[in-house]
């Protein structure tokens, strides 16, 4: 995370996010969370608050949960959009009918996420949201020793090339390519196979654990990390 | 009083709204209609044969006198006899006759008649119908039948008489007025009895049915043991019984699993909330290292992932079941997904030691389905296959198509096909005991609930593939043999048309 923090800074700006979430406790781990990961979070407790706080501060990104007192999430999603507010808006919801994502994205929503989600994977949301505009995209990927050639797809640790699969090397250009976030398995999942369901993801585990014997094995300095509970992340400390 | 007519007309309406009261009324019907053809038509056979015996009778007497008027014209002592005495020495059944020359003057009369008859109407009368007899009622009430003739006197021709003759048939008019009397009274009882035995017989005949009614009004959710006994019913009835019963046993069946499911949903949600609980609280008891710590708290995610797992599966499954459920249907090649589930399983399968295989037919097989849910389908039968399946054993993917008839090989057929796609998915693993298969589909249902448990699966795999199935207007089957392996078939419409494959 530590890396994070930094180049959140050094775009130059301060990304700021208002959570409008009436449960406290969620309200209190997304911005715990996403003040760690190097935001400035404001939080308000109903639709009405929000709404305000949205009105009379610029954020660049609103999270949004749909089922709020007061005012509800559609309602001040689209008061903010008849005010001309071009914030980004992430929604939250514990409905995932297709029906109330499709009025989301009428009502201008950038983007949504279903509770029960993974704090990784809505820190990931979040900065692809405020990313804005075409990822630069690199030819090659370096930490530490470990060196990625996205273009010739051959990969080396200590200028020793690793024989990987296809497959094995899509995982490590993911894990690379986003070093630092922990990615969940089910977001591994659906990068490198396109599986887009959530079951039986200890598939992924017996992957990262092949790629784990050509990546790191033969080297005292170990890339790639287990989050328990939450994923895998390759970073160098 | 006639202000509201229809309030009236209500319990007619509400009696008509029984069975047994149609029924009573169409015996009832029946019999008074079978009654009155009966009487009436014995009636009419009466009034005809009646008739005729006069008719002949009155015959007869002319046949007589023609007979003396032709052998012996001047013997009048005979035909005084005949005409004037003979008619006197009866009491019942009287008859007259009149004996008129050519100039119509009266020669011999049977005393009395001029009373009994109006003599010129008779004459009038009789003129028009010759030698037939006609019905004629005299001065005094009395109904008569009266005929005339005329008849040749002497061997001679030349000379001819009339004869007139009428018989009083008032006792037998007497007869048909009192039969009339009875008719009526017959008709009348008929109509009192009929309707009390045709309620008492409809009664009698749907009797069953309200006994099934009443064994149906103590079934609830509660009590549904309870059956109708079908012995002594007639024969449709025992049918119906026997349906009763068989909608009964399936009602049973599935609020069995319906209370299973909760039992169950109940169990696998409070484990991990129970441990994340436990484990907590066990945390907080004192204080510990930052590593205990993390281990609680790492322990806790785990069982908030799971916990959020099956909450993500036991929604899918509800939403399923919804009839406003959509697929996105999107063009999809087959065999291009299966070897994607493939390669994703592939580390595992050669982690345990086990070879995985796609059959996969020459020709793209193109079919509009929702892609993810295939995908998910698909790779919950091969990971439950991977799982039960032990080193060195084997699992293939496999896809056909069974077309219903139609020739792949005109290529110019622009008619969509509605044939079905066929996926398979078999394993050499340890199979499934015939008795647990026709539950494997049920959610929760574990053939070996520890071993699964400690798998981790949700034991919602199955079940979820049976809804994608059902979504996709398919369906999924189960064949295994114990010791030797396991099939899931999955077949479902495909909805596309093989000429447009690219």
């Amino acid at each position: 995370m530590r890396s994070h923090l930094l180049s959140e800074v050094q775009v130059g700006q301060v990304m700021k996010i208002l959570v409008i979430e009436d449960e406290a406790k969620t309200a209190k781990f997304l911005q715990k969370g996403l003040g760690e990961a190097g935001f400035v979070v404001d939080v308000a407790g109903d639709g009405l608050d929000g709404l305000h706080l949205a009105q009379e501060l610029e954020f660049d990104l609103v999270i949004l949960d749909v089922m709020l007192p007061g005012l509800d999430g559609w309602q001040v999603l689209s008061r903010l959009r008849e005010e001309g507010r071009r914030a980004l808006v992430l929604f939250l919801t514990a409905r995932d009918a297709v029906h109330e994502r499709v009025r989301g994205f009428d009502l201008g929503a950038d983007d949504y996420l279903v509770k029960p989600f993974a704090f990784s994977e809505l820190l990931a949301r979040v900065r692809s949201l405020l990313r804005r505009g075409p990822l630069r995209e690199q030819e090659r990927l370096r930490l530490a020793d470990l060196e990625i050639d996205l273009l010739r797809q051959r990969a080396t640790r200590a200028g020793q090339r690793l024989e990987l699969t296809s497959k094995e090397f899509l995982l490590l250009s993911l894990l690379a390519r986003r070093s630092g976030e922990v990615l969940s398995r089910t977001l591994i999942a659906e990068a490198v196979w396109d599986m887009n369901f959530d079951s039986d993801t200890n598939v992924v585990d017996v992957n990262v654990r092949r790629l784990r014997s050509k990546v790191d094995d033969p080297f005292p300095l170990k890339l790639i990390h287990t989050v328990r509970g939450a994923g895998y992340v390759l970073e160098s400390d | 009083m006639f202000s509201n007519p229809t309030n009236s007309f209500r319990p007619v309406l509400r009696l008509w709204g029984t069975l047994a009261f149609r029924l009573a009324a169409g015996y009832t019907l029946a019999g008074l209609f079978l009654v009155s053809l009966a009487t009436a038509s014995l009636y009419l056979v009466l009034v005809s044969e009646l008739q005729k015996s006069t008719d002949l009778f009155l015959a007869d007497k002319v046949n007589v006198l023609r007979t003396m008027l032709r052998e012996r014209p001047d013997d009048w002592d005979a035909l005084r006899e005949e005409i004037e005495l003979e008619s006197a020495a009866r009491r019942y059944e009287q008859f007259y006759i009149r004996l008129l020359d050519e100039r119509n003057k009266p020669l011999l009369m049977t005393p009395g008649m001029a009373e009994q008859l109006d003599l010129l109407q008779f004459a009038s009368r009789t003129q028009n119908h010759p030698d037939r007899a006609i019905g004629m009622t005299g001065r005094l009430g009395r109904a008569f039948r009266v005929t005339s003739t005329s008849a040749p006197v002497g061997s001679q021709a030349g000379r001819t008489y009339a004869i007139q003759v009428a018989i009083d048939v008032s006792q037998k008019a007497a007869l048909l007025a009192r039969y009339r009397f009875w008719f009526w009274v017959i008709l009348l009882a008929s109509f009192a009895i009929l309707p009390l035995f045709g309620y008492r017989i409809a009664r009698h005949g749907i009797r069953p049915v309200e006994e099934m009614a009443t064994t149906a009004r103590h079934i609830s959710s509660t009590n549904l043991r309870e059956r109708i006994l079908p012995e002594g019913y007639p024969f449709e009835l025992a049918s119906l019984a026997s349906t009763f019963n068989q909608m009964l046993d399936r009602l049973e069946e599935s609020f069995e699993r319906i209370s299973r499911f909760s039992a169950d949903i109940a169990h696998d949600l409070r484990t991990p909330v129970n441990n994340i609980r436990g484990e907590a609280e066990v945390a907080l008891a004192r204080a510990r290292s930052a590593d205990e710590y993390r281990d609680v708290i790492e322990s806790c995610l785990e069982e908030a992932v799971r916990l959020s797992d099956l909450i993500g599966d036991l929604l899918f499954l509800a939403r399923a079941e919804s009839p406003l459920a959509n697929l996105r249907r999107e063009r999809v090649d087959v065999g291009e997904l299966l070897g994607g589930v493939r390669e994703y399983y592939e580390a595992s399968a050669a982690d345990g030691g086990v070879s995985l295989t796609t059959a996969v037919a020459d020709e793209p097989v193109i079919a509009e389905l929702d892609r993810t849910l295939l995908q998910r389908a698909v790779g919950n039968l091969v990971s439950n296959a991977l799982a039960h399946t032990p080193p060195g054993g084997a699992v293939m993917l496999g896809m056909g198509l069974d077309s219903s008839g139609v020739d792949y090989s005109d290529k110019d057929s622009s008619k969509p096909d509605f044939s079905t796609i066929r996926i398979e998915v078999s394993d050499t693993g340890v199979g499934i005991p015939a008795e647990s298969l026709p539950r494997v589909f049920d959610r929760f249902f574990r053939v070996d609930s520890s071993r699964a448990q400690a798998s981790g699966g949700t034991g919602l795999g199955l079940a979820i593939v049976q809804s994608i199935m059902l979504l996709h207007g398919g369906k999924a089957e189960i064949s295994s043999q114990p010791g030797q392996g396991t099939r899931v078939t999955l077949r479902m419409p495909t909805f596309s048309t093989p000429s447009c494959a690219k």
